[in-house]
């Protein structure tokens, strides 16, 4: 009889599922968390966002803080009695580089991240409409596309980027943030068609499949269709070519920085310290231009790290 | 075939034309004349001079055709019809004159200064693209074909570094240590001060027997030398930087070849590993290359803007920025159309190489 005696606690059913089930994304981040230079990347990324973002906090010296006794000062040479040390050095007008650098990446990680949101949104709404509507309208925006692929980027971003300078309407409204403002949106408006020909793509192979279909069947409309449907099923490689493209608005910045084209002095960019570093005498020459190289190489490394990852968590089959 | 090459060339002379337009009128419109330097430099200079010098220049014509009223002496000239300067360029354009420089060398044809630099730009692409082919290429099969061993990840390494320093900063890098430093390369230019004549004209003298550049009769060889020490460094920074993509390639469609039947086929006909690899795998793994390797042909022409700037190498790249800086847009107009000319023709050289090589693809 005593076999019979159960609890009511031992009649409760096991559970088939033991854990909650992950979906596509916690799938992409298990094995991008396998994927240790990319965890090498997320992790190099976060600390530079974080160095770079409490600038104000760690910097021993204000960015503008110009000292003409000290100009183009080692390496760990001491400061003025009572200052810090120049860690990395000081410029030619004295200013402390590490405290520079901080600023600078504040800087530049801004800009680079504006840009690329900027991008995406540009580019997905053009692949999209330009895939989901086809027809006339697809052929003008990818004849479009193709046209400006054509056009070369560097020299006309220089064009652009020395020419609106000089509107003096946007200088009085913008003020001393006028080349941060310009730098972002020449990129933009040349960066934005990878992205498109890639949603389009994916559109394209998207929309005749079934669930489309499905939920036209239900009533859907064309934009809830194309902004539900469409553009999140496209997302992985969208967010593939974002992180690699962050990298390539990086190195773009300072190139035009670097030329004198670009976020001008006194606002500090990695790019307008090469430049600086640039018209440095010879003897200075490695010192200074080692650390805001460094500094744009580590990023951009790091970002290609985590892109590279990611590319192979969201999408297998792009491997390379 | 045919009838695709067909099609592709009238699409690319449609696209070519729409460039066209684009970038004179990206140029024209806007702000900043010729003349801003002459007008800040100088305060007897008045508007009305400006004007004129600007009615000299065609450049108080309309861009398109319209409507052109001219004022002479600040007096209203009857309206008349007027093509536009966008279609007069054009028609100059197509007829081989591509305009004369309005700041950097006033009044030298464009073209003339385009060929100026261009023997510059070949030389240095040239020599860093053939570089970076013949070091990276095996080095990615050999990655490639021993994946995850050491050298692979090696070479993947240096991949990655490759593609994520900026040209600017190796170029600095480089020339600190290797020019500053150690003293073993000049830091910029072409040729040492005091030499009779660059590597460019010495060449110019060897392929023409002679008759070009006499002075350099019995000093070619010391010239070549010279310019080759000069075009060290931003070549090999160019090489590096080329290197790292051309690995990437290279290993990427090597590893995509190895995986198919054909080779496995291959290896169960009893042939030995080198002929499966070598003829049967890098064969098929070059295609892409090819095709690559078409796309970069504008970079030849169009140099590098950035290594050229830091070592002051007389090429395209460096003829872009200036032109930029002075606001001569003749000759900006000039290398941007070029420019983009060849970009459009290498994607269709690619294009047609990818269906010549690979008899899979067929275009219809």
């Amino acid at each position: 009889m005593s076999a019979t005696t159960t609890t009511v606690e031992a009649l409760k059913l096991e559970p088939i599922a033991t854990e909650k089930p992950i979906g596509q994304w916690g799938l992409a981040w298990r094995r991008l968390r396998r994927h240790g230079l990319a965890m090498i990347g997320l992790t190099l990324l976060i600390v530079i966002a974080l160095i770079s973002l409490s600038a104000e906090l760690i910097a021993p010296y204000p960015f503008e803080e110009i000292d003409l006794t000290h100009s183009y000062a080692a390496l760990f040479s001491p400061g003025n009695p009572g200052r810090p040390m120049h860690l990395l050095g000081t410029d030619k007008l004295g200013r402390d580089v590490a405290s520079r650098l901080l600023y600078a990446g504040r800087i530049s990680l801004a800009v680079a991240l504006t840009v690329t949101i900027l991008t995406i949104l540009v580019g997905t709404v053009i692949g999209a409409v330009s895939g989901a509507f086809g027809g006339w309208l697809d052929m003008v925006l990818m004849r479009f596309t193709d046209l400006m692929l054509t056009l070369p980027t560097l020299p006309l971003l220089l064009v652009l980027s020395s020419s609106l300078r000089q509107f003096a309407q946007l200088q009085r409204l913008l003020g001393s943030n006028l080349s941060v403002i310009i730098i972002i949106f020449v990129l933009v408006l040349f960066g934005w068609m990878y992205e498109a020909r890639l949603v389009r793509g994916s559109v394209l192979s998207l929309r005749g499949q079934d669930f489309i279909a499905a939920s036209r069947a239900l009533g859907a409309g064309e934009s809830r269709i194309i902004f539900q449907h469409l553009v999140p099923n496209s997302l992985a490689p969208i967010i593939v070519a974002a992180t690699l493209g962050f990298g390539g608005v990086i190195i773009s910045e300072s190139a035009l920085s670097f030329l004198g084209f670009g976020v001008m002095p006194p606002v500090p960019t990695w790019g307008n310290m090469l430049n600086d570093a640039r018209g440095a005498p010879l003897e200075y020459l490695f010192t200074q231009t080692l650390s805001p190289g460094f500094c744009i190489f580590i990023t951009v490394l790091a970002i290609n790290f985590l892109g590279d990852g990611l590319r192979d968590a969201l999408d297998p089959r792009l491997k390379m | 075939m045919t009838n695709f090459v067909i099609r592709r060339l009238i699409q690319s002379f449609i696209l070519l034309f729409f460039i066209s337009m684009l970038i004179y009128v990206i140029l024209n419109i806007v702000p900043g004349g010729p003349f801003d330097l002459l007008k800040t430099s100088n305060p007897r200079i008045t508007q009305s001079h400006i004007d004129r010098l600007n009615a000299l220049l065609d450049l108080d014509k309309p861009l398109f055709p319209g409507q052109y009223c001219p004022k002479v002496g600040g007096e209203q000239q009857p309206c008349r019809f007027d093509q536009g300067r966008y279609f007069r360029w054009l028609g100059k354009v197509i007829r081989g004159d591509w305009g004369r420089s309005w700041t950097m060398q006033t009044g030298t044809p464009v073209m003339t200064m385009i060929w100026s630099r261009l023997g510059y730009t070949v030389l240095l692409m040239g020599l860093s693209t053939f570089l970076a082919i013949l070091l990276a290429v095996p080095i990615g099969i050999y990655s490639a074909v021993k994946q995850y061993s050491i050298m692979d990840y090696l070479a993947t390494a240096l991949a990655f570094f490759g593609q994520s320093m900026p040209t600017f900063w190796t170029g600095l890098m480089a020339m600190s240590i290797f020019a500053v430093a150690l003293g073993w390369f000049p830091t910029g230019g072409v040729r040492e001060s005091g030499a009779p004549g660059d590597i460019i004209e010495a060449l110019s003298h060897i392929f023409s027997f002679g008759r070009t550049h006499p002075e350099l009769a019995g000093k070619v060889w010391p010239t070549i030398l010279d310019g080759l020490r000069h075009v060290a460094l931003p070549a090999l920074v160019l090489t590096y930087f080329n290197m790292a993509a051309w690995v990437r390639y290279t290993r990427s469609s090597m590893l995509e070849v190895l995986r198919q039947d054909y080779m496995r086929t291959a290896r169960s006909k009893g042939l030995r590993e080198r002929v499966v690899i070598f003829k049967h795998g890098l064969r098929n793994a070059l295609i892409p290359l090819i095709t690559y390797l078409a796309l970069t042909l504008p970079s030849l022409f169009a140099g590098a803007i950035l290594t050229e700037t830091i070592f002051s190498w007389p090429g395209m790249g460096r003829m872009q920025i200036d032109a930029i800086s002075n606001v001569d847009w003749p000759v900006v107009q000039g290398l941007f159309v070029i420019t983009a000319l060849l970009v459009v023709l290498s994607n269709l050289l690619a294009d047609i190489l990818y269906a010549v090589v690979d008899p899979r693809i067929q275009y219809s």
